[in-house]
């Protein structure tokens, strides 16, 4: 019916845009990580041929990511971090997914509206609402003295690890809570009956037959939270002053804006995105073999 | 011959028996869920209702609570957001950056939405792969990425504005073609179809036929592009060149690193509040406009893909 | 004035893995009533769908009174489609979409308003004009389809499963009005659907495709009483299959061995070799237990009685081994044959066709 141009001839320009400001910069990150530095002017000096491919920074980045290296700390520090948000993202937002999505009944619409809600207000000014909150003279130092649970008013903006987490939690929650939202929601109510006609108890219908079909849910949104958590340095930045709590990101941000040295900032990066891509790759792997488990059909 | 059947008397049940049987209701609402979903929301939401009332604080302090006063708004002639003009350009410049951005991702988002998904050729695959892999980029790889293909490549480009815009329109593409796309596996090409069937040419039938069932699908994601380019700060302040080009993201952030003044939650509200209007309006032209479909098919967040 | 003539020329679709359509020879007159019938998959909406111009033919031509249309673009084809699901515009009112085709080809306004209404009425649809199609139910939404379809006056009208979406009771009504309709405007009338009872009830002649190629083609009566393979007669309504030898022709029947019993098949043809004998429900007979034996006439046991409200199904086991099936009308009179009791089989020769074991296997069970 249509000319056979017609349909790549559309998505042209939006690909030649990608490819232009998204592929193409991937490869400015690669030159310039597998560059040299200028040392009069002390600039980068990319290198594009793969064939001169100067190793030299990786390995420098790799070695201080390693034990003993100035970055390990920084590395667990941040595999710490994100693990324990993404549990507790778990903990608190599977419930409120799983009870928006089978028993809200008549406020099913309204309490939807309400958990995407905190999609639509920028990240910093819940962040922003939070660092109010935790002042000295903060509603939370207040509350916690007047009801005695702390004599003294705490600083929880110096350097705290349980605030960054706490952040980390509190911003990036609601990206979990949906897909799991979505998963939990398309859950046939007959397959939870068939369970329980069979002799299932409640907990029980629910850890063999719920639990299973929301795992593409979970690691749906597992993905979406710590892929971007990894390269999360303002959370950290805003709670915390302190360097006992920065992320890789703050090192990249610090190798870019502080430094500047570039090159170990690209070379960085690139062994992030590496990471990532490692992970990234487990979890399609995983999110395939959740998909046959259910013969479930799910694209993007 | 079949009678009706006789009336019988049910036996009645004790209080006891009865209030168990609604604690144990295997299909009641479990009281623990219900609670824990509500502090949830709670927890969520509360603490940016105190940041907006705070920004009516008639003091300079965004912890104690004085009387309402506007003015951090318009008020104060030194610190307000009218008077400030580091943070009246970083509004203008938030809206300038995320109105560029809607009106150049939109039309190549939909351009490519629509190739994507007739396009079954060599080379669908891998573009769909393109497509696909902004949306899980970590925010600093790709800050990273465009500052240096700025610094070292398409060096005729400098950080500032025509950098973030760019850059801005990059993360976003990729939004509008999952809107889209789902849009458009929910209305199939039967009505292009019909169209022709009926003597439309092709071009006919995308104009009469296609474009008017996308716009919901078209509305939508322009709503969506100017919400998260307006909430945007990693990309914002790699591409940035300070002064002006600060975004209002930006401005919160170096803020809540200083000491900050009841201004700074002034102009976030104003960013949530425009934020909220247009994502509201998006939503509501988006059910207006489907408004003669719903019932027959799947609800809205099946046609989103979700 | 177009005929509406239809001949496809050994018509081939092939796709990625599969041939939907393998090589098929049709002929359609002008003015015809006719059904292309079939299983899922076997290939009739495809053909349909080349016919209307969305999928382009691997090999073969379409020729549509008297030229080639197999390369021509759908808009450019004297031909209208009323879809499976209607497809009728969301964003347009009932006079727009049946405006729609009007409107393309460039007609002057009152033009239009006099058709449109006309087209309306046809349907007896008049006064819907500025309903949605969400405000009309799925019998009104056909009406709609076929009105903005009929409007263009095509050559050819084609229908895919028009009435899939709707219940029982209301697909019959519009069986009987689709019938009408075509017979009161004179177009052809291509009908694709798989069920068997409508394309019988509606069709001046019928084709049975599977698997891609057709099977039989003719009159429903004939295709019904006379089906040439054993997938039509399967297909068509309860066959009764029963393996049999045929032993060729004689005095002008076809003799074959059931098993030890000798049956004759006056429209048997001369076959020979392993074959299979087909007989309608309602043409069996079930004569009492002890009745004098004679042609075509072995024992059997009721196995079980089964009352479908316009007539009374009876399972006779045949002592042959077969389980057959016959239908009697439900004359009010109480039911003679009782669930267990021997009765004697009688199925007469003018009923009986033989066909060749090999050709056409019925559809596997989905």
């Amino acid at each position: 019916m249509y000319r056979r141009w017609l349909w790549p001839g559309f998505a042209f320009p939006g690909i030649l845009w990608l490819i232009l400001l998204f592929v193409v910069p991937f490869y400015a990150v690669v030159g310039v990580a597998f560059g040299t530095v200028d040392p009069i002017l002390l600039q980068p000096v990319p290198i594009w041929n793969p064939l001169d491919w100067n190793v030299g920074w990786l390995n420098e980045v790799l070695h201080r990511l390693a034990p003993g290296g100035i970055w390990f700390d920084v590395g667990i520090r941040t595999i710490v971090y994100v693990a324990l948000s993404l549990a507790l993202c778990l903990v608190i937002g599977y419930p409120v997914a799983y009870y928006a999505a089978r028993h809200a009944g008549r406020l099913k619409g309204l309490i939807l509206i309400l958990i995407i809600l905190p999609l639509w207000i920028s990240y910093m000014m819940r962040m922003l609402a939070w660092v109010n909150l935790l002042q000295t003279d903060g509603y939370v130092n207040r509350f916690l003295t007047f009801t005695h649970v702390l004599s003294q008013p705490r600083d929880w903006l110096a350097g705290s690890s349980s605030t960054v987490i706490f952040a980390l939690v509190y911003g990036y929650i609601p990206y979990l809570i949906l897909p799991l939202f979505a998963s939990l929601d398309r859950i046939d109510r007959s397959h939870l009956e068939a369970a329980r006609d069979l002799g299932a108890s409640p907990w029980q219908a629910f850890r063999t037959v719920t639990l299973p079909l929301s795992k593409i849910g979970i690691l749906g949104g597992a993905v979406l939270i710590t892929l971007p958590m990894f390269g999360d340095y303002y959370t950290p930045n805003i709670v915390s002053q302190s360097p006992q709590t920065s992320m890789i990101g703050n090192q990249i941000d610090l190798y870019f804006h502080g430094g500047p040295q570039p090159t170990i900032g690209a070379a960085l990066t690139f062994v992030l995105a590496g990471f990532l891509t490692l992970l990234m790759a487990y979890y399609m792997w995983s999110i395939h073999r959740a998909q046959q488990d259910v013969g479930a059909v799910g694209a993007l | 011959m079949t009678a009706v059947a006789e009336r019988r008397t049910a036996p009645q049940f004790s209080t006891v028996t009865r209030l168990r049987g609604w604690f144990r209701n295997p299909w009641g609402k479990p009281r623990f869920l219900v609670l824990v979903t509500w502090a949830y929301i709670l927890w969520s939401i509360v603490p940016v209702l105190i940041a907006v009332q705070f920004s009516f604080n008639a003091t300079r302090s965004r912890t104690i609570w004085d009387s309402f006063s506007t003015r951090w708004y318009w008020g104060d002639p030194v610190d307000s957001v009218w008077h400030d003009p580091t943070l009246r350009h970083a509004l203008v410049q938030t809206f300038k950056l995320a109105g560029a951005d809607v009106l150049i991702a939109v039309p190549l988002g939909v351009l490519l939405a629509l190739g994507l998904a007739r396009w079954h050729g060599r080379g669908s695959g891998a573009s769909n792969f393109i497509m696909l892999f902004p949306l899980v980029t970590p925010e600093i790889v790709m800050g990273v990425s465009l500052l240096l293909v700025f610094s070292e490549l398409f060096t005729f480009i400098h950080t500032g504005t025509l950098a973030q815009i760019l850059g801005h329109v990059t993360f976003s593409i990729s939004f509008v073609v999952v809107i889209v796309r789902g849009r458009l596996f929910s209305i199939g090409r039967q009505y292009e179809e019909a169209a022709a069937d009926l003597g439309a040419s092709p071009f006919v039938a995308l104009t009469r036929v296609l474009l008017p069932l996308l716009t919901p699908a078209i509305v939508a994601s322009a709503a969506v592009v100017f919400a998260i380019s307006a909430d945007d700060f990693v990309i914002s302040q790699w591409l940035s060149k300070g002064g002006d080009t600060d975004t209002v993201p930006i401005r919160i952030y170096s803020a809540t690193r200083a000491a900050p003044l009841p201004s700074v939650n002034a102009i976030a509200t104003i960013m949530l509040v425009s934020t909220l209007l247009i994502v509201t309006l998006g939503f509501l032209a988006w059910r207006f406009l489907t408004r003669g479909e719903r019932g027959q098919k799947s609800d809205d967040l099946g046609a989103l893909g979700l | 004035m177009a005929r509406g003539e239809i001949d496809l020329v050994d018509l081939r679709k092939e796709f990625a893995e599969v041939t939907a359509v393998d090589g098929i020879d049709l002929q359609v007159p002008g003015g015809e009533f006719f059904s292309l019938l079939g299983p899922s998959g076997c290939g009739k909406t495809t053909t349909l769908r080349m016919i209307a111009g969305f999928e382009q033919p691997t090999s073969g031509q379409i020729l549509l009174d008297g030229s080639d249309v197999a390369y021509t673009p759908p808009h450019h084809r004297n031909v209208n489609t009323v879809f499976q699901n209607y497809a009728l515009f969301p964003h347009l009112n009932v006079f727009d979409n049946v405006a729609f085709g009007l409107r393309r080809a460039k007609r002057p306004k009152d033009e239009i308003k006099t058709r449109v209404g006309r087209a309306l009425e046809l349907v007896q649809l008049g006064g819907f004009e500025k309903r949605k199609s969400s405000q009309l139910s799925g019998g009104q939404q056909q009406r709609v389809a076929l009105a903005r379809a009929l409007i263009l006056n095509p050559a050819v009208l084609l229908l895919d499963e028009p009435l899939g979406a709707l219940d029982a009771k209301l697909r019959k009504a519009l069986q009987i009005e689709l019938k009408a309709l075509q017979q009161e405007v004179g177009v052809t009338f291509l009908y694709v659907t798989h069920d068997q009872e409508e394309a019988l009830t509606m069709s001046d002649r019928l084709a049975v495709m599977n698997g891609g190629h057709i099977e039989q083609i003719g009159a429903p009566q004939d295709v019904y009483e006379d089906p040439t393979t054993v997938f039509v007669a399967d297909f068509l309504g309860v066959s009764n299959l029963m393996d049999a030898h045929a032993k060729g022709a004689r005095n002008g029947a076809c003799l074959v061995d059931v098993q030890s019993y000798e049956l004759e098949a006056r429209a048997g043809g001369d076959v020979t070799g392993p074959a299979k004998i087909v007989i309608r429900p309602e043409r069996i007979e079930l004569e009492p237990h002890g009745s004098p034996p004679g042609p075509n006439r072995f024992p059997g046991m009721v196995e079980r009685v089964v009352y479908v409200g316009s007539g009374i199904q009876v399972i006779v086991r045949a002592a042959t081994g077969e389980a057959l099936q016959a239908l009697f009308q439900n004359t009010g009179k109480p039911i003679q044959y009782e669930q267990g009791t021997p009765v004697q089989i009688h199925l007469p020769a003018e009923a009986l066709r033989v066909l060749p074991a090999d050709i056409g296997e019925p559809a596997k069970d989905a």
